[in-house]
C-alpha cells in the first residue's frame, strides 16, 4: 500500500486521477501492468479501468439505485456476468464491509461511512488489481472515519495493491508500505513510513510534518 | 438504438427535403417559364387521367356549397360544389377525391400540387387570377350583410354599417369588397365562417359580409340573425364562382369548361344541385344536443391521441439526440444542434406545420396531412425537449460519470445507465409540461385538415350553427386529456423518487 500525503493543492488527487486517466496528464507517461496508458483509445482505456477500482471523496454512489444494484451494475453491464452470480458476489462483498443488511436500501438513507463502504464494495466487485482511494475519509464525520479505515486495513492485509491519498497520518504510519510526499505537483520524498515520519529529508516535508503533528 | 437511427434519418430527410423543395419551384418560375409552359401544360390533365383520380380542395364550412354530414358513422363532404366536382370527375372518367382544409390554404395547396383544382365557392377575382387560372363561372351569388336581429332597426342597409366593425372571411372576395368600398369601417377578418358568426353574435362585429346562399342558411338555422340585402356597393354581382386550377394548363381548363358550360346550359346549379344540397342540410339539423355529435368528438380524440403519442415519442428521442449533440465536443454537431434548436424555437409551430405540409408536400405530393402534422410537431417538440434534457444532464454531478467510468463503463453505458435515468428524474416535471403543451398544440394541425379534435369541433360548429357549445365540449375534453396525462406523469414521478 502506498499512501500519498501532502498539503492541500499539492496535486495528490490530480496525480491519482491521472493513474486511471480520469484526467489526462499534460506530460509524462502512465504504465500499468507493462502497458503504456497515455495514448490508448477509449475502448482499451475502459478495459484498463476495470482493473483499477476507485473510491472517491464524495462516494459518488448512484442515488437512483439500491445498494445492491450500485454494486452489480458494472459487473453485469461491463463484464456480462449474469444477475444471480453478480448479486451473490455483491452480497459477499457487502458482508465483508459489514453492510449485508443494507442491500436493498437506497444510498441517501445511509450514513456517510456506510456509503463509503458500499463504494468500496462497488469497486471491489469488478475484481480489480489495484484500488485507488481519493481522500476516502475527508467528507466523513469524525466518528465514521474509523469504520472506513478498518475496511481498508483489512483489504491491505488481504494483499490488495492500494494507492491512497489521505490526510490520516496515523493510518498512513500504521498500514502503508510506502509513503509518498507531494508538494507543488511533484513527489518530493518517498520512503517507508518510518523513514518519512521519523527522518524526513526535505525542508518541505519537515515543515509539513511540523504543522500537522503539532 | 434502431429506433434512434430511424428518427435521425427522418430528421435529416426532412431537413434536406424541406430546403430544396422551395428552390426548384422558384427556379422553374424564373429560368424557363416560357420554355416549359407548353410542355407542362398538357401534363396536369394527363396526370389526372393517369392516376385515375381528381383531387379537389375545398373548405367544408360553407353550406350549402360545401359542408360535412355523417353517413353511416363516416364524415362525408357534400354540397353543390361537390356535385359540380363530381360531374367534372365523371366527365373526365376518373374518381373524385375531396380534400378539406382552411380557405386560406386552398390556393397554396393548388400551387404546390396538393390538389388538382379548387371548388370552394371561390369567386374568380382579378387578384386570384394572377396566381391561378379559372374556369367559366358556374354560379353568381350576391353578397349580403348578416347582422344581429336586435340591431335590425338601426341597420337597414350597408350605409348604416359605414363606420362599424365588419367581419369577412380572410382571403375571400367579400373581404376585398369591404376593404375597397367601406374605407371608414374597421375590418375584423377571420378564416372560419363559424367564428365570424360567433364574433357577430357576441357583438365583436356589427355585421359580416357573406354570400347570400350562406347567409340564408345561417338565418334559417338561427333566429337571432338577420340578412341585410341592400349592401350599398357597386358591382355586387360582377364576379362569379368558378373552378380554380393551376396556371398554364389550357387542356385542363378546356375540359373543365366543357362540363361547366353544360351545367350552365341546363341550369343544373339552381334546378338540381342547390335544392339537393338544401335537403341534406335539413337532415343534419334535426339533431340538436352535443351528445348527438359524440362520434365527431370521439373520432377527434382518437386522432389527437395518435398525433400526441407519436409526437411525444419522436420528439423525446430527437430531444435526447439534440441535447447530446449540443453537449458534444465535436464542434460541427454542436453547431447543428444550436442552430436547429434556436431556429425551431424562434419560429411559430403553426408556420412549421404549414411549411412541412406545403413545402415538403410539393416534393412528395402523397405526404398525408396527418403525417406532415406529426413530423412538424415532433421536430418542434424535439427542440424543446433537447433544452430540458440538456439542463437535466448538466444537473448530474460529474462525480457520477467519473464513478461509472472508473468501473470500466464506456461513455455510452455511463450515459444510458447512470446519467440519463437520473437526468430524466430531475427534469420529469419540465418534461411533463412539454408533453401537456404538445397535446394542446396538436390542435394546430386542424389548419391543414387533419381530422383531430379541433377540426371535428369546427365541423360540429358548421353543422349545428352553434358556436360556443362545441367549444365548451372540446375544452372539457382537452382538459380531461391533459389532466389524465398529468396524473399519469405524477404517478411515475412518485415511482422514481427514492428518499429512504
Amino acid at each position: 500500500m502506498i499512501c500519498v500525503i501532502g498539503p492541500s493543492g499539492s496535486g495528490k488527487s490530480t496525480f491519482l486521477r491521472c493513474l486511471n486517466l480520469l484526467e489526462t496528464p499534460t506530460a509524462g507517461t502512465v504504465t500499468f501492468e507493462g502497458q503504456e496508458l497515455t495514448g490508448l483509445n477509449e475502448k482499451d482505456l475502459d478495459d484498463l479501468r476495470e482493473k483499477m477500482g476507485m473510491v472517491f471523496q464524495n462516494f459518488n454512489l448512484f442515488p437512483n439505485m439500491t445498494v445492491l444494484n450500485n454494486i452489480t451494475l458494472a459487473p453485469i453491464k461491463v463484464k456480462g456476468i449474469d444477475q444471480a452470480a453478480a448479486e451473490k458476489t455483491a452480497l459477499e462483498l457487502l458482508t465483508k464491509v459489514g453492510l449485508a443488511d443494507k442491500a436493498d436500501a437506497y444510498p441517501t438513507s445511509l450514513s456517510g461511512g456506510q456509503q463509503q463502504r458500499v463504494a468500496i464494495a462497488r469497486a471491489l466487485a469488478m475484481n480489480p488489481d489495484v484500488m485507488l482511494f481519493d481522500e476516502p475519509t475527508s467528507a466523513l464525520d469524525p466518528e465514521m472515519v474509523g469504520e472506513v479505515l478498518e475496511v481498508m486495513k483489512d483489504l491491505a492485509q488481504d494483499g490488495m495493491t492500494m494507492v491512497v491519498v489521505t490526510h490520516e497520518m496515523g493510518f498512513a504510519k500504521e498500514v502503508a508500505d510506502q509513503v509518498w510526499f507531494m508538494d507543488q505537483g511533484y513527489i518530493q520524498e518517498q520512503g517507508t513510513p518510518e523513514e518519512f515520519f521519523d527522518h524526513p529529508t526535505s525542508d518541505r516535508a519537515k515543515q509539513f510534518l511540523k504543522k500537522i503533528l503539532k | 438504438m434502431k429506433k434512434v437511427w430511424k428518427s435521425v434519418l427522418m430528421l435529416i430527410a426532412t431537413l434536406t427535403l424541406s430546403f430544396p423543395s422551395v428552390m426548384p419551384t422558384v427556379q422553374a418560375a424564373t429560368d424557363d417559364s416560357n420554355a416549359t409552359s407548353s410542355s407542362a401544360s398538357s401534363n396536369k390533365l394527363a396526370e389526372i387521367k393517369a392516376q385515375g383520380k381528381l383531387v379537389v380542395g375545398t373548405s367544408a364550412d360553407y353550406p350549402p356549397m360545401e359542408f360535412v354530414v355523417k353517413k353511416n358513422g363516416k364524415d362525408k363532404i357534400v354540397g353543390a360544389d361537390i356535385m359540380v366536382a363530381k360531374k367534372i370527375a365523371d366527365d373526365l372518367g376518373v374518381k373524385l377525391v375531396v380534400k378539406d382544409m382552411s380557405f386560406d390554404s386552398l390556393l397554396v395547396a393548388l400551387e404546390t400540387g396538393k390538389v388538382d383544382m379548387v371548388l370552394a365557392g371561390m369567386n374568380a377575382s382579378p387578384e386570384r387570377k394572377k396566381s391561378v387560372d379559372f374556369s367559366h363561372t358556374y354560379y353568381h351569388g350576391g353578397n349580403v350583410f348578416l347582422i344581429n336581429k336586435s340591431d335590425a332597426k338601426k341597420i337597414k342597409s350597408g350605409k348604416d354599417l359605414a363606420h362599424a366593425k365588419i367581419g369577412a372571411q380572410t382571403g375571400s372576395l367579400q373581404y376585398q369588397m369591404v376593404k375597397k368600398n367601406m374605407k371608414q369601417a374597421t375590418m375584423k377578418p377571420l378564416d372560419n365562417i363559424n367564428n365570424l358568426v360567433l364574433a357577430l353574435k357576441t357583438h365583436k362585429t356589427q355585421g359580416i359580409m357573406l354570400d347570400s346562399l350562406i347567409a340564408k342558411a345561417f338565418v334559417a338555422n338561427d333566429s337571432d340573425l338577420k340578412m341585410v340585402k341592400d349592401i350599398d356597393m357597386p358591382d355586387n354581382k360582377s364576379v362569379g364562382v368558378a373552378v380554380a386550377m393551376p396556371k398554364n394548363n389550357p387542356d385542363l381548363v378546356a375540359a373543365v369548361n366543357q362540363t361547366v358550360d353544360e351545367i350552365n346550359a341546363k341550369d343544373l346549379m339552381n334546378k338540381e344541385y342547390l335544392p339537393a344540397a338544401g335537403k341534406q342540410m335539413e337532415k343534419v339539423n334535426v339533431k340538436k344536443t352535443m351528445w348527438d355529435y359524440k362520434s365527431f368528438f370521439l373520432k377527434g380524440v382518437g386522432y389527437t391521441l395518435v398525433i400526441a403519442a407519436t409526437s411525444v415519442f419522436f420528439g423525446f428521442i430527437l430531444g435526447i439526440l439534440l441535447s447530446l449533440m449540443r453537449l458534444s465536443k465535436v464542434k460541427v454537431l454542436h453547431a447543428i444542434a444550436v442552430v436547429y434548436i434556436e431556429f425551431i424555437r424562434g419560429t411559430p409551430l403553426m408556420v412549421q406545420i404549414m411549411f412541412i405540409y406545403f413545402g415538403i408536400g410539393s416534393l412528395i405530393s402523397s405526404l398525408p396531412a396527418m403525417l406532415a402534422g406529426i413530423i412538424a410537431i415532433s421536430l418542434n417538440s424535439g427542440a424543446y425537449v433537447a433544452e430540458i434534457m440538456r439542463s437535466g444532464i448538466q444537473s448530474i454531478h460529474y462525480g457520477q460519470t467519473e464513478a461509472a467510468r472508473s468501473l470500466g463503463m464506456s461513455q455510452k453505458m455511463t450515459f444510458q445507465y447512470v446519467v440519463l435515468p437520473q437526468a430524466i428524474k430531475n427534469i420529469w416535471p419540465a418534461l411533463g409540461n412539454e408533453f401537456i403543451t404538445l397535446v394542446k398544440d396538436s390542435s394546430l394541425v386542424s389548419t391543414i385538415g387533419v381530422a383531430e379534435l379541433m377540426y371535428q369541433t369546427q365541423l360540429v360548429q358548421s353543422t349545428t350553427y352553434k358556436g360556443v357549445a362545441p367549444l365548451a365540449v372540446t375544452m372539457c375534453i382537452y382538459f380531461v386529456l391533459t389532466f389524465t396525462l398529468s396524473k399519469i406523469l405524477s404517478y411515475y414521478e412518485g415511482k422514481m423518487s427514492h428518499h429512504g
